[in-house]
């Protein structure tokens, strides 16, 4: 996938590229408005992170001139502005998602993957990844074409896992990614280990590789 | 004590002293007039004595006549000495003058007025004694007295009542301003308004408050500015340590201390940025930032997020019971969302293991209870920033949200504790 980065924190910048940049992916990045202008009226890209507040303008008008122009790329805007209003006015003006800073980058990935997979898989709902075939309309899975019974979290679980494949991902960012707002309440995090031996343990049981590993006791890894 | 009533008595207390004492100096002023006035009287009667008697050369005839009397003693002579007394004496005067003065007894003494003086009446040496009646004097004195008490007390109810209402009339503005100042909300925009006075003190007062309100507000404005730039100024760099360590974890393979120190880092950059976003939160709820008018049904509303934080109850082995009336709220789901989820986390994460928790809904309140400590929390405290329990893994600045929150839709939040529970209760 081809991926635009528009951000103006360098630290911030950096760290998304490389945590995109793979085989198969080609991250460029923007670092002011002008910049970002002249990228998004020449190329072409799967999905733009898009930063709101950039020297030079505003990441609004950026939205706004793909919007103008009918350009199809996904927008996903990363902003330090967390209000609704903000949230509702790029969602309104065609974004295709709203992630407030800060965040994982586990977790960005996740929304990158799925704008991209609504984007590029027209009328597809399947999620192929070996032997697992993920139905993402019915949000049903699974292994060797035999249904695996998940509960909503666990399925949660595998389709974040299958967006950072290869990945070490934090318990921190799938605590926040799979409780939201109440993940500090669930700071012990015996909860994500639980849903992940579940998951893991059902997984297996139909067949499956076994994809997920601990890594070092700070998160866990979905290895390909 | 009220002004007024301070005043009222001071002022009526200094109006009956001085009333008195005038009073008692216009009694004497007038008792001396009257008294030299009888004094002049006697003389004349003395000098017309002396003048029949140096006439005829005899005692002049006594007549009895009005409340005067005249009577002639032989005494020794030289024995009498020239000198004006108050006495008593028996009035034979006419039953009429008795009875108008209600005199009952016919035998009546009166008060007068007495010149002793002598006379010598050819080798006779009489002591004379002249007396008149201090009667109508006297009763002229009262009158004077009776009108001098009569306008002490008119005066007196005068001034009460004219003080009593042109006092209050007069403090109105006062009193309108102390109401807006006891109303004042530093968060509210609305402004003290200029009260109607054209007494200048109070002009005064009005614009000092107006201008003091103003800089206040300008000066908690600021901070909150201040609080929300600083906050927003901060998700920046907490962004790029988040995103580095994401991308530390990814590099290499790490030793277990390694791990665990990175765990501890990655528990306190989350902690940072949830303190952060419930600052900027707060200023946001405080700026009504987050008002809407969304038809909310709160008890399946209540209902979803008891399912949300089943796993937690489970885990914490927590005993959870509902009692949940229908209640509609016309207000932001967001707030809404907010104020549910700080009180039943709050209720939640001070709970006891194997604990209950209690959630009550009506039309009028919302009720949530829960085990935990066996003392009560400081009501004073538990609602300002920062505070919390040493043990607590929160922000410190969830029950402070969620009063701006109950402030900002009117609703109140109170607090009370009742072995073995704490309650929150919301009233709408």
């Amino acid at each position: 996938m081809k991926i635009l980065i528009i951000e103006d924190e360098k630290g911030l910048r950096e760290s998304i590229e490389e945590y995109f940049m793979e085989t198969g992916n080609i991250c460029e990045t923007a670092s002011n408005y002008q910049e970002a202008m002249s990228k998004v009226s020449i190329y072409s890209y799967d999905c733009i992170l898009l930063d709101i507040t950039l020297p030079g303008g505003s990441g609004i008008e950026i939205l706004k001139y793909l919007k103008k122009n009918n350009n199809s790329d996904g927008v996903l805007i990363i902003s330090a502005k967390n209000s609704l209003d903000d949230r509702l006015e790029g969602l309104d003006l065609g974004a295709d998602d709203y992630l407030v800073k800060p965040f994982h980058l586990s977790e960005l990935r996740a929304r990158v993957t799925a704008i991209i997979r609504r984007k590029t898989f027209n009328g597809n709902n399947q999620l192929v990844f070996n032997e697992i075939n993920i139905d993402l309309l019915a949000k049903t899975a699974k292994v060797n074409d035999q249904p695996v019974k998940l509960t909503r979290k666990e399925y949660a679980l595998l389709l974040y896992f299958l967006a950072n494949k290869g990945k070490v991902v934090s318990k921190n960012a799938i605590a926040e990614h799979l409780w939201g707002d109440g993940m500090d309440l669930a700071n012990n995090f015996d909860f994500i280990y639980s849903h992940i031996k579940n998951l893991r343990k059902k997984l297996l049981e139909a067949g499956s590789n076994d994809y997920i590993q601990a890594a070092y006791g700070m998160g866990y890894k979905f290895t390909s | 004590m009220k002004l007024i009533t301070r005043y009222n008595r001071v002022n009526l207390l200094t109006t009956v002293v001085v009333m008195l004492i005038t009073g008692i100096i216009y009694y004497q002023a007038i008792s001396l007039i009257l008294i030299s006035q009888l004094e002049k009287d006697l003389v004349v009667e003395e000098n017309e004595i002396f003048e029949s008697v140096s006439l005829n050369h005899r005692l002049p005839q006594v007549f009895k006549s009005n409340d005067q009397q005249i009577t002639f003693t032989e005494a020794e002579p030289g024995s009498v000495k020239r000198r004006f007394i108050n006495t008593i004496y028996r009035n034979y005067d006419n039953v009429k003058y008795a009875k108008r003065h209600h005199h009952h007894d016919e035998e009546e003494f009166e008060t007068g007025r007495g010149l002793i003086t002598s006379v010598t009446v050819g080798d006779k040496y009489y002591k004379v004694l002249i007396v008149i009646s201090t009667v109508e004097a006297e009763d002229l004195i009262k009158i004077i007295f009776g009108i001098t008490a009569g306008v002490i007390l008119l005066l007196f109810v005068t001034l009460y009542v004219t003080n009593r209402l042109l006092l209050n009339r007069l403090w109105q503005p006062f009193y309108d301003l102390l109401r807006e100042l006891r109303f004042f909300n530093i968060t509210d925009n609305k402004d003290i308004p200029l009260e109607k006075t054209n007494i200048d003190e109070f002009e005064e007062l009005n614009q000092a408050i107006i201008g003091m309100s103003t800089r206040v507000k300008s000066d908690y404005k600021e901070l909150k500015t201040f609080t929300e730039n600083a906050s927003h100024e901060l998700l920046t760099p907490i962004a790029v340590i988040n995103s580095k360590l994401d991308t530390l974890i990814q590099t290499d393979s790490f030793s277990l201390k390694q791990s665990k120190l990175l765990s501890d880092l990655y528990s306190a950059v989350s902690k940072l940025t949830r303190l952060n976003q419930s600052l900027l939160l707060l200023v946001k709820i405080e700026n009504r930032l987050l008002e809407s008018n969304e038809h909310i049904d709160l008890k399946l509303h209540i209902q979803d997020m008891l399912i949300q934080f089943e796993e937690i109850f489970l885990d914490k082995e927590l005993k959870v019971s509902s009692d949940l009336g229908e209640k509609e709220l016309v207000t932001s789901t967001y707030l809404v969302d907010i104020l549910l989820n700080n009180l039943l986390g709050n209720a939640i994460r001070h709970n006891l293991a194997g604990g209950e928790i209690r959630i009550k809904l009506t039309d009028e309140l919302l009720v949530i209870q829960n085990t935990g400590a066996t003392e009560a929390l400081r009501h004073d405290e538990i609602f300002t920033r920062f505070h919390k329990s040493t043990e607590s893994e929160g922000s410190g600045l969830g029950l402070t949200i969620s009063r701006q929150i109950c402030e900002n839709l009117n609703f109140t939040l109170n607090y009370s504790y009742q072995s073995p529970y704490h309650t929150f209760t919301v009233n709408f």
